[in-house]
C-alpha cells in the first residue's frame, strides 16, 4: 500500500538523461505539460506520445517503474473520463438510454483528459525518477533565484522542500515500523467499518507524530552544531552546469512544441 | 522430553524482489526451536536476525519456506494470522517508539484488549507483568512519554508480555541501554522465563549477555543459520565466531587459552562466580597440574 507510492522515489542510472542538469529537466517537465495541454487533435496528441514513449526509453528506467507510478491515479483517471464522457454536450450521439447520451465529443473529450493526466503523470515520474531530490531542490532554487529581488526567502524554502523530500523515505520506513509494532499487538488494519479503521490508525499517527517531533528537533540541534545559518553565502559542492546536451534537448522539445501547433492549425482542433 | 514448539524449513526471503535493489536478507533457514528455551540470537548487523523474527509471528511471508507452529503451518489459513501474533509476541528494537496511549496502563492493554479478553482479565495481567519488568504500580497511570529511555522500553516489553503469548520474542531489548539497564533487562528476562515457563528468543550484539542467562545460541551469519546449539557447543567454534565477525565473552576467552597451556579447567565458564569457582578449585588442586 504505502510502498507503491514511487512519485519522489530516484531510480539509480546512468542514462542520458540521468545526466542532463537538473534545471534543465524542470524546464523541459514545464515544456512538456505545456505541449500535453496544447493538443487539439489527435495528431498533436501522438506526436506528444512519441516524445514521451522516447524520453521514457532514453531514461532508461524500467516501464513498470512508470507503470507502478500510474497504478494509484487509475481510479482518478476512469473518474474524469467517464464525467466527461457523460457531461459532455455533442451533437453526434451514438447510443443514448434513460438519461445517459453518449457522444462522439463527449468519447473524444474523456480520451483527451485521461491521455492528458497519464502523460504529465509519467512526464513528472521521468523527472522525479532520474533526478536525485536534492538536486531537483537546488534547481528549484536557482530557476527561482530571480525572486530575491521581491525579498521572497527563496533559500529557505528550497532547504526546506530539501528536507522533506529527504524525509519522505524516513517516515515511509517509520510507518512501516510502527505498524509492523502494533500489528504484532494485534492490532487490525484490514478489517472493520469505516469508523473502526480510522480509529485503528491512531496507534500509528501518535507515534509517528511524536518521533517526527523528536526527529525534527534533533536535526535542527545537528544544522546549529555544524553552524548552519542559510542565506546567501552558502557555496555548492555540486555546481550545476548548463551543457551542450542540455540545450540540445531544450531546442528538440521548443520543436516539438512548434510541431504541435503546427499540427493543431493544419488538421484543426477537434476539442 | 522437549517438543518443538516453532519450526522453519528452507526460508527464505528476499526484499524488493525483481527490483535493481533486491537484497536476499534470509536464505534457506531450517531452525526448531523447543518448548521453554531461552535463546539467544546473535550475527554481524545486517546477518537478517529482524527479518528472521519477522516471519516467525507472519509480519512477513517467506518468499519460500514455511513457518510451522506445533505443526501447523500459520500460513494455512491467512484469516488467523492474527491469532499467530498473539501466541508469538514480538517486542521489536526500540520499542519505545511504539507507545501511543496517554497512560502507561492503557498502552499495555492495548495487546490484550485486541486478543478480546475481559476488563478484568487485562487488569489483572497488567498488574503483573508490570512488576515482570522492573516497575511497579505507581507507573501504570503516569504518561508513556513522561519516563525516561529505558522505563519506556521496559513498558513497550511489558505490552507484549501481557499476551502472555507462548513465545516471547525481543529484538535487541538492549540496545542503547547504559551497563545497569542491560543488566535489569537481561535478569528481567530470566525471570519473565522462569515464572512462566514460555520460551524467549532475544537478539543480543553481546556474547557476554547471552551466555549469561541462554540455554541456547543461534548464530546468524550473511543471511544464513550458522549455528543453533546450546552455548557450550557454540563457543567451541571460537575461531569460525571471529570470522563471522563474533567474539565470544572475554572470561571465556580466558579459560580456553589456561586450557591451551596446558591447566586442566573447564572452558563453559561465562560469569564472574563461575570464573571465581574454576580458578579456586584449580589453586586448590595446586594450581599447576601441568
Ligand atoms: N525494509 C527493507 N527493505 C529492503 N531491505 C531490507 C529491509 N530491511 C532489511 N533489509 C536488508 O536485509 C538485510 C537483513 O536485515 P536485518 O534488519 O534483518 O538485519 P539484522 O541482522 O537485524 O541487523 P541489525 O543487527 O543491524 O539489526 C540487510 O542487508 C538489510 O539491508
Ligand atoms: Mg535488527
Amino acid at each position: 500500500m504505502i510502498s507503491d507510492i514511487t512519485i519522489g522515489q530516484y531510480y539509480k542510472g546512468n542514462s542520458f538523461i540521468h545526466k542532463l542538469d537538473a534545471r534543465a529537466k524542470i524546464l523541459l517537465t514545464v515544456l512538456f505539460i505545456a505541449m500535453i495541454f496544447m493538443c487539439k487533435n489527435f495528431l498533436s496528441l501522438g506526436l506528444t506520445f512519441v516524445f514521451v514513449v522516447l524520453s521514457v526509453l532514453l531514461s532508461a528506467v524500467p516501464v513498470k517503474m512508470y507503470l507502478k507510478s500510474l497504478k494509484p491515479i487509475i481510479p482518478i483517471v476512469i473518474f474524469t473520463a467517464v464525467l466527461n464522457m457523460l457531461y459532455t454536450g455533442g451533437e453526434t450521439v451514438l447510443y443514448s438510454f434513460w438519461k445517459i447520451t453518449l457522444t462522439a465529443e463527449g468519447l473524444t473529450t474523456a480520451a483527451f483528459f485521461a491521455a492528458r493526466i497519464v502523460l504529465i503523470i509519467i512526464s513528472s515520474s521521468i523527472l522525479t525518477y532520474t533526478t536525485v531530490p536534492t538536486m531537483l531542490t537546488d534547481a528549484i532554487e536557482k530557476l527561482l533565484s530571480p525572486l530575491k529581488v521581491f525579498k521572497i526567502p527563496v533559500h529557505s524554502l528550497a532547504m526546506m522542500m530539501t528536507l522533506a523530500l529527504r524525509f519522505i523515505p524516513t517516515l515511509i520506513e517509520e510507518i512501516g515500523k510502527i505498524t509492523n509494532a502494533q500489528k504484532a499487538r494485534g492490532a487490525d488494519f484490514e478489517s472493520g467499518k469505516l469508523l473502526q479503521r480510522i480509529k485503528a490508525i491512531i496507534p500509528i499517527i501518535i507515534p509517528l507524530v511524536v518521533s517526527s517531533f523528536r526527529r525534527a528537533a534533533e536535526l535542527a540541534d545537528a544544522m546549529n552544531c555544524r553552524c548552519y545559518t542559510g542565506g546567501n553565502t552558502r557555496t555548492r559542492m555540486k555546481q550545476m552546469k548548463f551543457c551542450f546536451k542540455d540545450f540540445v534537448s531544450l531546442l528538440v522539445f521548443c520543436i516539438g512544441i512548434a510541431g504541435v501547433v503546427l499540427l493543431n492549425i493544419k488538421f484543426g482542433a477537434v476539442i | 522430553m522437549n517438543s518443538t514448539l516453532l519450526e522453519t524449513k528452507n526460508l527464505t526471503y528476499v526484499y524488493s524482489k525483481g527490483t535493481s535493489s533486491q537484497v536476499h536478507a534470509i536464505r534457506d533457514i531450517c531452525l526448531k526451536i523447543e518448548k521453554s528455551e531461552l535463546v539467544g540470537v546473535i550475527g554481524h548487523t545486517g546477518s537478517g536476525k529482524s527479518t528472521l523474527i519477522q516471519h516467525l509471528n507472519g509480519l512477513l511471508k517467506g518468499t519460500s519456506g514455511t513457518v510451522l507452529l506445533d505443526g501447523k503451518d500459520i500460513w494455512e489459513k491467512k484469516s488467523d494470522i492474527r491469532k499467530v501474533r498473539f501466541r508469538v509476541g514480538v517486542c521489536f528494537q526500540y520499542p519505545e517508539y511504539q507507545l501511543f496511549e496517554d497512560t502507561v496502563y492503557k498502552d499495555i492493554a492495548f495487546g490484550p484488549t485486541n486478543m478480546g479478553l475481559d476488563r478484568d482479565e487485562i487488569d489483572r495481567r497488567i498488574r503483573e507483568v508490570i512488576y515482570y519488568v522492573g516497575l511497579d504500580e505507581s507507573y501504570l497511570e503516569k504518561s508513556p512519554f513522561d519516563l525516561s529511555g529505558g522505563e519506556k522500553r521496559r513498558v513497550a516489553i511489558a505490552g507484549v508480555m501481557a499476551m502472555q503469548p507462548e513465545i516471547l520474542i525481543l529484538d535487541e531489548p538492549c540496545a542503547g541501554l547504559d551497563p545497569k539497564g542491560r543488566e535489569t533487562i537481561l535478569s528481567m528476562i530470566k525471570d519473565y522465563r522462569e515464572k512462566t515457563g514460555s520460551t524467549v528468543l532475544f537478539v543480543s550484539h553481546s556474547m557476554e549477555d547471552i551466555s549469561k542467562i541462554a540455554t541456547k545460541v543461534l548464530v546468524m551469519n550473511e543471511s544464513r543459520l550458522a549455528y543453533y546449539d546450546t552455548v557450550d557447543e557454540v563457543f567451541r567454534h571460537a575461531d569460525e565466531l571471529r570470522n563471522m565477525g563474533l567474539n565470544i565473552p572475554r572470561l571465556t576467552k580466558l579459560f580456553l587459552m589456561l586450557r591451551e597451556k596446558g591447566y586442566d579447567v573447564n572452558t563453559n565458564v561465562y560469569t564472574l562466580e563461575k570464573a571465581k569457582q574454576e580458578l579456586l578449585a584449580l589453586l586448590s588442586k595446586g594450581g599447576t597440574d601441568k
